[in-house]
């Protein structure tokens, strides 16, 4: 028989036994790192099996194990869905993540809790795996949570720093945001649907689900950073760089375009639905890549890079292709983790410089480095038969030639014109020119890990998308024909954005500095949103709330309403109509003698 | 009227007439509005008794009832002024200030 399941089952395993080994007190060695990072590549390439029997096969697999609980009329297991997308995506994650457990084993060698960090990588690492292949949406939702524990976690990992941890809170605070989504569309189909099983509700088909994909938009809102709940994802660019490339560039962000993804069957029948997150998609990739026009850390250019591209994915979501959406998160992880390491290559060899004014000239001094850099901002920006194009290309001819919203289009084609300009920005500032930094210099790119690990996924940006195009089996035919010149859109909008980039950088390099005018702060400042939405409602509402509960209900309805104003009334009006002076012994004794009179009067009258 | 309905209402008179002239404690007011609670409580069970009227036997009782609840008012009063004052002399209550 075949051992699809059995593997890919001792594949995930393998990935929980360092977890467990903290019980035999191994993880206090030197060489746990070391262990995991084997364990890694040794799960990516058992996993690799299953992968080829499924592509030769098409055989999907659904592994149900454990009943769980049943409560009243809803059966709950542990259930494990190998389909497309899983068992396409846990290879290309387990081979992203061993590469970067690679790099941290250079970058991270100086920090005394190495091996917590490890931990934490590896138990983000089977959580996102317990997300991607969940059945049923209980377990995807242990998988959502934890990767939302992990990333906050890891994102406040020097928590020394004031940012880092205003950083993890506020991403915790707007996964929680989409985490009703979730939870409202978990609700929802637990009353109509009776399940929370993929199979059963696709099965059913419910007519109006309107509300259950609302809410799960919401989630991916939240959870992939689209405009509204977008801030955390630069904020979260405070955790160290291979916490940025795992999480925040491959792997959790794309948890809430997986989400959608999954639920295809539901959003092809809806053109609501898709409307709207193509509008959503839309706006978040045109006004992330807008804000990274402008920002001076390095990092936070490849975190709004991302942020662009996660709006790519939703609006390839938006126009009924899942599955270019799923090319494009496969592609997208290769030449993004890239990106990110070959950024932390050059934050350590400046000792700790991320601003790009403070760089240039590396061009020569690391040659490794630059061309790693020069490669993925290629693949990036889908230069032909780099990896990027397979998925890139494919999406912006689908949505030139598809029934769509023209405007939605429109912000698309110019974000992608605007993707090739931030790119030539980094690599203008960072590689080309005259140094811009201190002398002393600690550049050294000469370390085994560092260079074999970037070699690994450099290869992948070159190959990864061609090998992946051709051994999938075909899903939604792509449109074949189409005029030329909407076949060359992609390309000549990234032509011509790298054209401007390099000659506005060029012509200003040697102006004098002007003061920012106002488009340049509204991209600097991302556009204000922060700075508004997170001083404005919370005053609001705290105020509101404070006026409302101590002012309105204390005081007045329980205070001043009756006891208050009756003694004041009383008071003011018995001061007003009263004249006596308080002689009391006299109207006593007036009384007394009124009393003996009319007594006299009465009895001795005849 | 008889012997033991006049000193009843001797007694009566005489409270009367020292709840109505004091000199300066107040407290000796309240204590002739006792002393006339008192008699008034006696005539009347003197009078019920004697006319084997049985079916008024309460009234007394009850009137001893609200006398105690109008001695704890007046008290009340009184301690009220003592707070205020620390004694209470009847010249201080000239301020008819709320």
């Amino acid at each position: 028989m075949n051992m699809f399941s059995s593997l890919m089952l001792a594949s995930l395993s393998v990935l929980t036994l360092p977890i467990m080994s903290s019980i035999l007190n191994t993880h206090k060695n030197s060489t746990y790192p070391h262990h995991v990072k084997n364990i890694i590549s040794y799960a990516f390439i058992t996993s690799l099996i299953p992968t080829m029997m499924f592509i030769h096969s098409g055989q999907e697999t659904i592994i149900s194990n454990w009943h769980w609980m049943t409560i009243q009329t809803l059966k709950l297991s542990l259930s494990f869905k190998l389909d497309y997308f899983s068992m396409i995506f846990v290879p290309v994650a387990l081979f992203v993540t061993w590469s970067i457990m690679e790099f941290s084993l250079w970058y991270m060698h100086s920090d005394p809790y190495i091996t917590r960090f490890f931990k934490y990588l590896l138990t983000f690492l089977i959580t996102m795996m317990i997300l991607v292949t969940a059945n049923n949406l209980f377990q995807l939702f242990i998988g959502w949570e934890g990767v939302g524990i992990m990333s906050f976690l890891l994102i406040g990992w020097w928590y020394g720093r004031t940012d880092a941890n205003t950083a993890a809170l506020q991403a915790i605070l707007y996964n929680r945001i989409g985490d009703i989504g979730f939870i409202m569309a978990m609700a929802w189909f637990l009353f109509n649907a009776n399940t929370w099983d993929l199979q059963q509700i696709f099965m059913l088909d419910p007519n109006l689900t309107n509300l259950p994909l609302l809410g799960l938009l919401l989630a991916a809102t939240g959870k992939s950073a689209q405009f509204g709940l977008h801030p955390w994802l630069p904020s979260a660019m405070e955790g160290p760089t291979p916490v940025s490339a795992l999480l925040h560039s491959s792997t959790m962000v794309v948890a809430g375009v997986f989400l959608l993804i999954r639920f295809h069957p539901l959003m092809e029948n809806n053109k609501t639905i898709q409307s709207l997150t193509l509008c959503l998609g839309a706006i978040t990739t045109l006004f992330t890549a807008i804000c990274a026009l402008t920002q001076n850390d390095i990092k936070k250019i490849i975190a709004f890079s991302t942020s662009s591209q996660l709006g790519l994915m939703i609006v390839t979501i938006g126009i009924n292709q899942p599955y270019l959406a799923f090319l494009h998160i496969c592609t997208h992880a290769f030449f993004k983790a890239m990106l990110f390491m070959c950024s932390g290559s050059i934050i350590h060899s400046l000792n700790d410089e991320q601003d790009i004014r403070k760089m240039g000239g590396l061009f020569n001094a690391m040659p490794f480095t630059t061309t790693s850099l020069i490669i993925g901002s290629l693949a990036l920006t889908g230069m032909p038969f780099l990896t990027g194009f397979y998925s890139k290309d494919l999406i912006i001819e689908t949505a030139n030639t598809s029934y769509t919203n023209a405007w939605a289009l429109l912000m698309t084609l110019i974000a992608t014109s605007l993707t090739a300009v931030y790119s030539t920005r980094i690599i203008f500032f960072a590689l080309l020119g005259q140094p811009r930094f201190l002398p002393l210099t600690t550049i050294n790119e000469n370390n085994p890990f560092l260079i074999n690990s970037i070699k690994r996924l450099l290869i992948g940006s070159i190959f990864a998308g061609f090998f992946i195009s051709n051994n999938i089996y075909p899903t939604t035919i792509p449109e074949m024909t189409m005029p030329i010149y909407m076949k060359l859109t992609a390309l000549t909008v990234t032509i011509l954005g790298f054209t401007l980039a390099l000659e506005l950088s060029l012509i200003t390099q040697n102006l004098k500095l002007e003061h920012p005018t106002n488009m340049f702060k509204f991209s600097n400042l991302l556009g204000y949103y922060p700075t508004i939405m997170h001083r404005l409602p919370p005053l609001a509402s705290l105020s509101m709330s404070q006026k409302s509960a101590s002012l309105l209900l204390d005081s007045i309805w329980l205070e001043n309403i009756l006891p208050k104003s009756i003694s004041q009334f009383q008071m003011k009006t018995s001061i007003l109509i009263s004249t006596q002076k308080g002689q009391i012994k006299l109207y006593f004794l007036s009384f007394l003698i009124t009393l003996t009179l009319s007594m006299l009067l009465f009895n001795l009258h005849e | 009227m008889s012997l033991a309905h006049i000193n009843i209402f001797l007694a009566f008179t005489v409270s009367l007439m020292g709840l109505l002239m004091y000199r300066s404690h107040l407290m000796s007011s309240l204590l002739c509005l006792e002393g006339m609670m008192l008699s008034l409580f006696v005539m009347a069970t003197m009078v019920v008794l004697n006319t084997h009227f049985t079916l008024a036997s309460m009234m007394p009782i009850i009137l001893l009832v609200f006398a105690a609840c109008e001695a704890a008012l007046g008290l009340s009063l009184l301690v009220m002024v003592s707070n205020t004052y620390g004694v209470d002399h009847v010249q201080n209550l000239n301020l008819l200030q709320c």
